[in-house]
């Protein structure tokens, strides 16, 4: 086909087009769930953790005298399953014996007015008896360190094995060895969880709750439920930003049981402090990197061992740590590579996705390795990126072939176009 | 109780709250103008901004109370009868200033209050006018482009 027949087929590519839910949005009419009154609805809080790693004993009949308060879920009234999960089920709706960190649910207070489930919740008795968190990944990873799952502490090990980096080393003629570490990053999007949940005439659930994965959900609740699926609808509203930090279930099944239990709607809308500790967090790594070149600055071998902190659940950890070890190399033709990444539980806030799903982490590493490497050998930092770019045909450290569009070497030349990387000093100057 | 009497939108009100409410739970729950945001409740992402007498407020840090006698707009009243968008509205729009639009009825009420003051303002001064509105979503250029173009807008006699 020609270029210009192409060309006439795109309506949208290269055009400036009007976002479908613009109109909405700039006049304020978007509906998002906290925008959604019912007759008759009640109000739903959410009684959390405040120990990281404890055994809990529950007793919530005092929270019950108080007026306006129409019913206290806790572990014992999930009707099916109490666990969910995106990658392994194991968060409990409501913890039952045990929580695994700040934030855990223990209880969901269904009340007339919120201030009377904020007030039953200061009376609920949570006995705690606390027990030893681990805190730092490369501690959980130890034998005997605090066990925050039955299963011990390492979800995943992704390994990578390419050529043979011992040998490679030898070769080198310099080497950069160092550790980095990333922190915890919050989503913040501005929209704080919310949702609101009933029962229609025929008995299907109803949940309206701002989520990335309404299908997941749905399948999520009827398990918890103890229904079927076609007995569960998830309807997704306006979504005020998400990042990945709404890939998990947040309120959706307490709200499900709470319209079930008392055959009103149910809303909830968690203040900016409860979304802080309800959702994932990125994952913050630590990431050992030993990369060595020849004195032509060409990559020969790195070795990198990567340990994320997922905190008390796994979420999306494997699939984060796996692209973080499947990116740590960066964008770099290196022939002997040996990478091993984890993930770690510990009984910090849990980490899932954010934007990137671990690639955002690991170029922090590999850019001052290049770095390092260029100072070494009295290089500009854009010249050893030209030499060991890929470039179409290149292999990865996987052994994928790149067959279509790998442009960076244009990407850097319009950097470069603004940054004189090589005109300035080693470490690049602005003009 | 409390009876307080205030204009909204143009319109005058008389309404009983209770001593605690804040004024967006006046606008929200007592009004229905569901347009103004919460973000966080402590003042900090601009979310809840609206015009209160000429300046931008929070109303998640505004008691109902302190509305006495006030003149609001909130979103809801920038739109004409018709339905024609307020020229800052339909520069919002053209410029894909809006992703999650969470935060875009208290910029686009950001941006107002500025160029009723500033009619032409410089960059900087739109990043200023609108400092006090966090988005998590556009990375910000685009809301600053579309003030650019509302001044233009609004200077070729738009409302």
């Amino acid at each position: 086909m020609k270029k210009e027949e192409i060309k006439l087929k795109l309506n949208v590519v290269g055009k400036n087009i009007i976002r479908v839910d613009g109109l909405s949005k700039v006049t304020g009419r978007a509906v998002y769930p906290q925008d959604i009154y019912m007759d008759n609805m009640l109000y739903g809080k959410t009684l959390r953790s405040d120990k990281p790693h404890a055994n809990i004993k529950v007793d919530i009949s005092e929270g019950e005298k108080v007026e306006g308060v129409v019913k206290i879920l806790t572990a014992k009234d999930v009707p099916g399953h109490n666990y969910h999960g995106v990658l392994f089920k194991d968060h409990e709706v409501l913890c039952e014996t045990r929580v695994r960190r700040i934030g855990d649910p223990i209880a969901f207070i269904v009340a007339e007015t919120e201030e009377a489930a904020e007030e039953a919740m200061d009376k609920i008795n949570v006995e705690y008896e606390e027990l030893d968190g681990v805190f730092d990944p490369i501690e959980a990873m130890k034998k005997g360190a605090p066990k925050v799952h039955e299963d011990g502490n390492i979800v995943y090990h992704y390994k990578i094995r390419k050529g043979n980096v011992e040998d490679a080393f030898k070769e080198c003629d310099v080497i950069a060895e160092t550790e980095y570490k990333t922190h915890m990053v919050e989503h913040a999007f501005l929209q704080p969880e919310a949702g609101i949940a009933y029962v229609d005439d025929d008995g299907m659930i109803i949940v309206v709750a701002s989520t990335q994965y309404p299908h997941f959900d749905q399948l999520e609740v009827a398990e918890a439920m103890g229904i079927p699926t076609e007995k569960v609808r998830i309807i997704n509203p306006a979504v005020g930003g998400a990042f990945g930090g709404r890939e998990d279930i947040t309120l959706q099944i307490h709200l499900a049981m709470a319209a079930k239990a008392t055959g009103r709607p149910v809303k909830c809308t968690y203040s900016r402090e409860e979304s802080f500790v309800a959702h994932c967090k990125r994952h913050p790594m630590v990431m050992k990197c030993k990369t060595g070149a020849d004195k032509n600055g060409k990559l020969l071998a790195m070795e990198a061992e990567i340990v994320g902190d997922t905190g008390a659940y796994a979420s999306w950890a494997i699939n984060v740590l796996r692209k973080a070890g499947v990116h740590i190399t960066g964008p770099y033709e290196i022939p002997n590579v040996k990478v091993d990444s984890y993930a770690v539980y510990t009984n910090n806030p849990f980490a899932g996705a954010m934007r990137g799903f671990g690639a955002t982490q690991v170029p922090i590493a590999h850019e001052q390795q290049m770095d390092i490497l260029a100072e070494k050998l009295d290089m500009d930092p854009m010249t050893i990126r030209m030499k060991n770019m890929f470039k179409l045909g290149s292999e990865t450290a996987t052994g994928q072939i790149l067959e279509e569009s790998v442009p960076l070497d244009r990407c850097i030349q319009e950097v470069e176009k603004v940054m004189n990387f090589t005109q300035g000093k080693k470490g690049g100057e602005r003009e | 109780m409390k009876e307080i009497n205030l204009t909204v939108n143009g319109k005058k009100h008389r309404i009983k709250i209770d001593e605690n409410m804040r004024l967006i739970d006046l606008l929200r729950e007592k009004l229905n103008l569901l347009g103004t945001k919460e973000g966080c409740g402590e003042g900090e992402c601009g979310a809840c901004s609206i015009i209160m007498d000429g300046e931008v407020v929070t109303s998640c840090l505004v008691m109902a109370f302190q509305a006495e006698s006030a003149d609001i707009i909130t979103i809801e009243g920038l739109e004409k009868e018709d339905g024609t968008l307020h020229p800052i509205q339909q520069a919002f729009l053209d410029e894909g200033a809006t992703q999650c639009g969470f935060c875009t009825p208290g910029m686009i009420l950001s941006a107002k209050a500025l160029l009723d003051k500033n009619p032409r303002p410089t960059r900087v001064e739109i990043k200023e006018g609108i400092s006090g509105n966090l988005c998590r979503c556009t990375g910000y250029n685009k809301i600053v482009d579309a003030i650019e173009k509302a001044a233009i807008l609004l200077e070729k006699g738009g409302n």
